[in-house]
């Protein structure tokens, strides 16, 4: 079974990963190293990993909001998408663009609308704030992600939403 | 004869607290409990629950009738606050105390007399502690705070008058800030205290804030308790407290401690109760306010001085003398962090979800005060604080070093914590060498541990043998032995 890691700037088709043995006695294959030893699950994606040289480290594996892997290991964290081959495949054969602008903005959290700071037809750049969300008795600035047209705002002041539910609607590149 | 038994109206960590205070005086503790909460920790360590209500606080935690109706229902005689909610409410004091029970806190003339700021001010003023220039009396227009301004100069800091635990504060940097800043404190206040009244004060730059634990009871005694160290707050919220203040000689302590008694002698004070200053850059100290409550942080001051801050507020409410003769002599330094329910990798965003595994620390020096177990959810409608860590040791330096090792063991699934952040922070040459001040980490930038060498190779080997048992517990499971090692490894699309 082959994955594929990417990293922000690991270009389109990122580290290739091949599975050579499944656990307990893992090894990958990873340009044209080895990672191998014994692995072992405790739980709901946790893991103890003991390499061959004798090097332990537990991980704790979990998903983004966006579908991607967050592995944590003592005080570190590593955010990357994993790709099965077929989807890995399908993205390059869009030609490796830079990465295609988003169609909206959504909640990363459970909360309330407190404030809406644009309106459809409005240009926004890149990290400028969007709404603001109170969650956990603290006010959040949900920023766009990138520069563009509002084509729509779909909640309003006051309004709870739920964790991935859309708030602004981007217009469609005119490239 | 049975126990007698206490009624915590409260939730999370600090009712946990309590409740451990209760089983070691053979007090039966009593719980209450919102929606969100029915399956919590501290609903499942008492010995009764009661129902108060939906999720919000203010339609439950909040309402005084629901608390003092689970207090009949069960029988309690006592009633213990915590911290937040109706802590530092003279009106539900009181109304305790008119329903025959016994309140464990302070006379509510006290509550009343420390909770508004501008009265607060001119009875400490007229006790001889000093205060940081300010308004006396709450500001009827903007022009008013930035005439204030004008005279005694800026930043200023404007703050709600019923305000405390770091909401409805703001800085002002200077006139043309004003009237912007004076409409959105007025605004928060009235939403978060039901009362609109704002003050502005001097705002003393690079302050510490240095607080002094007091305990008195009803013979007339008052204790100070040595000082805590606060310093590093934010966004007025603080984090990592420590017990004592390596910034506080035993001359400075001294002195502190005498104002602090003086200041709650001046409200008559009983029950365990805290003196915020701040202290400036030259060694003057300022009176900021005091806590008629509990404090989040105590357990640094319990475990220094050796005392149960929360069991000798029971035994003095219930009419005894504190079991303190005098001032305990210090031992050590500790160390408290706050673990939050948020993402430091995310700018703080709040984390709230279900804890799917949980691992605290344990080993020498370290405490664990938590309000949260494996399966419970974090719910939106609180404080995010998971649990508070202390690390105690002979030195800071000890008490540091344990607290890097008590972090290292915690391991919290589900949802993001600040651990992270706190390893970083504990690491920063300003806070080994104790360089700080309340405005250290509003430029602190968080970055996260660098990884070392292999680690991201055992991150890779890890993502991928969880997707692997993933994919593997999706597909239709096949009967017998389960598939040979080399099925696994043959590509799983490839009719290509």
């Amino acid at each position: 079974m082959k994955f594929h890691a990417r990293f922000p700037g690991s270009g389109p088709s990122g580290i290739a990963l091949r599975v050579e043995a499944p656990p307990p006695s893992y090894e990958i294959e990873t340009e044209g190293r080895t990672l191998a030893g014994n692995a072992r699950r405790l739980g709901d994606g946790v893991w103890s990993l003991v390499t061959l040289d004798g090097r332990q480290a537990e991980a704790r594996i979990e998903r983004t909001p966006d579908g991607g892997m967050r592995v944590r290991i003592g005080a570190v964290t590593f955010e990357f998408d994993l790709l099965d081959e077929l989807t890995a495949r399908a993205l390059l054969a869009t030609g490796g663009r830079a990465v295609r602008k988003a169609k909206h903005v959504a909640a990363a959290m459970p909360g309330r609308v407190l404030r809406v700071l644009v309106a459809a037809g409005d240009a926004v750049s890149a990290g400028q704030p969007l709404i603001v969300l109170e969650a956990m008795k603290m006010e959040n600035e949900v920023k766009s992600p990138q520069d563009g047209i509002v084509s729509g705002v779909a909640v309003a002041a006051g309004q709870p939403v739920n964790a991935g539910e859309v708030l602004v609607r981007f217009a469609a590149d005119p490239a | 004869m049975n126990p007698p038994r206490l009624l915590i109206a409260n939730r999370g960590e600090i009712a946990v607290r309590i409740i451990r205070a209760c089983r070691d005086l053979g007090i039966s503790p009593v719980a209450v409990y919102s929606e969100a909460d029915r399956g919590s920790l501290h609903v499942r360590l008492a010995d009764h629950a009661v129902p108060i209500g939906p999720p919000p606080a203010r339609e439950s935690y909040l309402v005084p009738e629901k608390l003092l109706a689970a207090a009949r229902k069960t029988g309690a005689s006592l009633v213990h606050p915590g911290f937040g909610f109706l802590s530092e409410n003279a009106a539900f004091a009181q109304a305790v105390i008119d329903a025959g029970l016994t309140w464990v806190g302070p006379r509510p003339f006290s509550i009343g007399a420390m909770g508004s700021k501008t009265e607060s001010r001119q009875r400490m003023l007229a006790a001889g502690v000093p205060v940081v220039p300010g308004m006396t009396t709450p500001a009827a227009s903007a022009a008013e705070v930035a005439a204030f301004g004008r005279e005694n100069g800026f930043p200023l800091l404007l703050k709600a008058a019923a305000g405390g635990g770091g909401k409805g504060m703001r800085v002002v940097r200077s006139e043309s800030e004003v009237a912007e800043a004076f409409a959105r404190t007025q605004s928060e206040a009235k939403s978060y205290f039901a009362d609109d009244r704002v003050y502005a004060e001097l705002f003393v730059e690079h302050p510490r804030h240095i607080e002094v634990q007091v305990l008195g009871d009803a013979t007339g005694k008052v204790l100070a308790i040595g000082e805590r160290e606060c310093s590093l707050q934010r966004r007025h919220q603080k984090v990592l407290e420590e017990c004592p203040s390596a910034a506080v000689s035993p001359e400075l302590r001294a002195k502190m401690e005498n104002v602090a008694v003086a200041a709650a002698r001046a409200v008559e004070y009983v029950s365990a109760g805290t003196v915020e200053f701040l202290l400036a850059r030259d060694g003057r100290f300022f009176f900021l306010e005091m806590n008629t409550r509990i404090q989040v942080e105590h357990p640094v001051t319990e475990c220094v001085y050796g005392v149960d801050l929360v069991a000798e507020m029971i035994r003095i409410a219930l009419g005894k003398p504190m079991s303190l003769a005098e001032k305990p002599a210090a031992r050590g330094h500790a160390i408290e962090c706050r673990v939050y329910a948020e993402d430091p990798g995310r700018a703080f965003a709040p984390s709230p979800g279900r804890i799917t595994a949980v691992r605290w620390p344990g080993g020498p020096g370290i405490r664990v005060d938590a309000g949260l177990t494996a399966g419970d959810v974090v719910p939106l409608d609180y404080d995010p604080m998971v649990a508070k860590i202390t690390a105690w040791g002979t030195s800071r330096d000890e008490a540091r070093r344990r607290m890097l090792r008590a972090l290292a063991e915690t391991r919290v699934q589900g949802i993001q914590t600040s651990v992270p952040f706190f390893v970083s922070l504990l690491n920063d040459p300003r806070v080994v060498s104790n360089d700080v001040s309340t405005q250290f980490l509003d430029t602190y930038k968080f970055v996260p541990p660098a990884p070392e060498e292999g680690q991201m190779d055992l991150a890779l080997a890890a993502a991928v043998l969880e997707s692997l048992e993933q994919t593997k517990s999706v597909r239709p499971q096949t009967k017998g032995a389960p598939p040979a090692a080399w099925r696994i490894a043959r590509p799983t699309h490839g009719a290509r």
